[in-house]
């Protein structure tokens, strides 16, 4: 019975996360009819030619804006859902998340620098920023976990976490810094701070695709550990995992991830904290249905984010970022502690 | 001999030596025997313990069926000793089930790691040899500390393993467990020659009932080693405890009759 309720439990959220991503793509500025939605991505897909019935400004609306961009949105949200379940269970923290690891302060330092320098406006393409933001994003946590490493033989958790945050405090300072002495690009680089979908493309969904696809697959392959590390390295230990070349592993990957989310999005907060939660909350907390549930509860949740950021207060767009923690705090709140006393 | 340590110093810095807990020690474990480590509070046996389950760095040697603790894999060592140790805090919860099912970690070889036959087999006598079949479905932090505790002793015997380190498996425990605890762990011995108990007891009298082999410590070192009459003399516990251990329990018994 408990087996049967706990199925329909996932069933149930990931149509419903379906129904709210074709929901977004069909909403907006422009209203996209599901009818005429699903034949648009049908003739697409089958590279056949779309009836004359259909408005041609409605295709381009559909298929090049509000699909890339509301997919973009679901991918990046199901990354950072992921890869917060994981640095919560790794670390055993509650609190924990890529960005006490430094991932954003990096980020945005490596695109700071980029725009301030005006290397940003040359002509190295449209995904110079990207690539720097997350590779400094990237190369920030692998610096606070090869320190911890070395100062902590037996990197344990407060070590981790202690130098993630005191390096993210000394990267953002810096930052402070550079925003100071160079004020004319400060709008610029806060805009990238607080985090968009506007414009993304295809090619910027199809990325973040595969690295969810990948890390998905890779964090998928370490679910019982994941479940056995939430119960602290010495239990861990003494059931068989290298607790050390584990740690190691799993944040790496969840690095990667936010790092693959935050280049595209910048930096978007409040999905990997709470949503991994949430999901604990409906589906327990074994790690085989927190990292899939996580992804797919994340990414609908991202989606409607970003659809509520840019149709709220039409024509204006709204920070996404703001939205995650305006919408979010109050859901949180409710499934969080409605049954508390279960 | 399945354990045998020399000059063995062991603690919680980078360097074991610099701030050692376990200073110098030396002794042998044979297969098969039951063995209770004694002491005061502070006096290393929790460190001991951890040490032989490789779970903190040593200097000096420590050997487990012939080679050093510290060049086993995890895995290896982890067929061969499962460690319960004291109560952690929890921060994400799972159903008793499910903890006692993560103890067939190394057994289960399915690539999402389902369970077996044999692994449900194994869980459901555990789980009924601690009493916790009613509560299976429950949330572990909704548990008392002695529920709780009877879950994490289930989870450690799903490891199976030949030797068994127990770091106070009293603790939290009411009468009734604690008696059946005691039968458990006899029955466990008794079950095959080769399983091999080391434990850290506070309760003299659980220990004298389960263990024929005894280490006693003081200050990161073993005062006495042996069997029960060689142990138990009143001088070598006096001088462990720092207090007339014999009257004490004998002016306890004294209030039953």
């Amino acid at each position: 019975m408990k087996q049967k309720t706990h199925r329909a439990k996932i069933i149930i959220s990931c149509i419903l996360s379906v129904i709210i991503v074709i929901l977004c793509m069909s909403i907006g500025s422009v209203s996209v009819p599901v009818k005429e939605g699903v034949t648009i991505v049908f003739h697409k897909i089958t590279g056949t030619a779309i009836p004359d019935s259909v408005n041609p400004s409605l295709i381009s609306i559909l298929w090049e804006i509000r699909m890339p961009r509301t997919l973009c949105a679901f991918f990046v949200g199901a990354a950072l859902s992921a890869s917060g379940a994981v640095m919560q269970s790794v670390l055993q923290n509650p609190l924990a998340s890529s960005y006490t690891m430094g991932v954003s302060a990096g980020a945005t330092l490596g695109v700071a620098i980029l725009i301030v320098s005006g290397i940003a406006n040359t002509a190295l393409g449209m995904f110079t920023l990207p690539v720097v933001g997350f590779l400094a994003g990237f190369l920030t946590v692998i610096f606070v976990i090869g320190v911890a490493a070395k100062i902590d033989h037996n990197m344990q958790n407060h070590t981790i976490i202690m130098f993630g945050m005191v390096f993210s405090l000394f990267v953002n300072a810096i930052l402070t810094l550079i925003s100071s002495l160079a004020s004319d690009h400060v709008q610029r680089l806060i805009l990238w701070q607080m985090g968009s979908f506007s414009g993304r493309r295809w090619i910027h969904a199809g990325i973040v695709c595969v690295c969810v696809i990948v890390g998905g697959i890779i964090l998928m392959l370490w679910h019982r550990e994941l479940d056995i590390m939430t119960f602290g390295d010495e239990q861990a230990m003494s059931l068989g995992v290298d607790t050390k070349k584990s740690k190691v592993i799993l944040l790496v990957i969840a690095s990667f991830l936010t790092g693959a989310a935050v280049c595209f999005s910048g930096i978007i907060g409040f999905v990997d904290l709470t949503v991994p939660h949430a999901v604990r909350r409906l589906f327990g907390s074994k790690h085989k249905y927190v990292l899939p549930m996580s992804m797919v509860i994340g990414g609908a949740f991202l989606a409607l984010a970003d659809m509520i950021s840019r149709t709220i207060l039409a024509p204006r767009e709204i920070p996404v970022g703001a939205v995650t923690a305006l919408v979010g705090v109050p859901f949180f709140v409710w499934v969080y502690f409605h049954d508390s006393k279960k | 001999m399945i354990l045998k340590s020399k000059d063995l110093v062991c603690g919680y810095s980078k360097k074991p030596h610099i701030n050692p807990v376990i200073k110098n020690i030396e002794f042998q474990i044979e297969q098969g025997s039951k063995v209770a480590i004694l002491g005061a509070n502070g006096c290393g046996k929790t460190t001991l313990l951890r040490a032989i389950g490789g779970i903190l760095p040593y200097e000096g040697s420590l050997l487990l069926d012939g080679e050093e603790v510290r060049s086993y894999k995890r895995r290896k060592i982890a067929e061969k000793l499962a460690v319960m140790t004291q109560l952690s805090q929890l921060y994400f919860s799972y159903t008793v089930e499910e903890t006692v099912m993560l103890g067939r970690y190394l057994h289960t070889n399915h690539i999402f790691g389902n369970p077996d036959d044999r692994d449900k087999d194994v869980v459901e006598k555990c789980l009924r040899r601690n009493g916790l079949l009613e509560i299976r479905g429950k949330q572990i932090d909704e548990l008392s500390g002695g529920q709780r505790q009877r879950v994490f002793l289930a989870r450690t015997m799903a490891q199976e393993t030949p030797i068994l380190l127990l770091d106070e498996p009293t603790n939290h425990l009411d009468l009734r467990y604690q008696a059946e605890l005691m039968e458990y762990l006899l029955d466990w011995c008794k079950e095959d020659p080769a399983h091999t108990l080391i434990g850290v007891f506070h309760d003299i009298n659980m220990a004298l009932s389960v263990c024929d082999q005894f280490l006693v410590m003081k200050d990161g070192q073993i005062i006495s080693a042996g069997s029960k009459d060689v142990v138990l003399s009143g001088e070598i516990l006096k001088e462990a405890y720092e207090m007339d251990v014999e009257s004490y329990m004998q002016k306890q018994l004294s209030f039953w009759s």
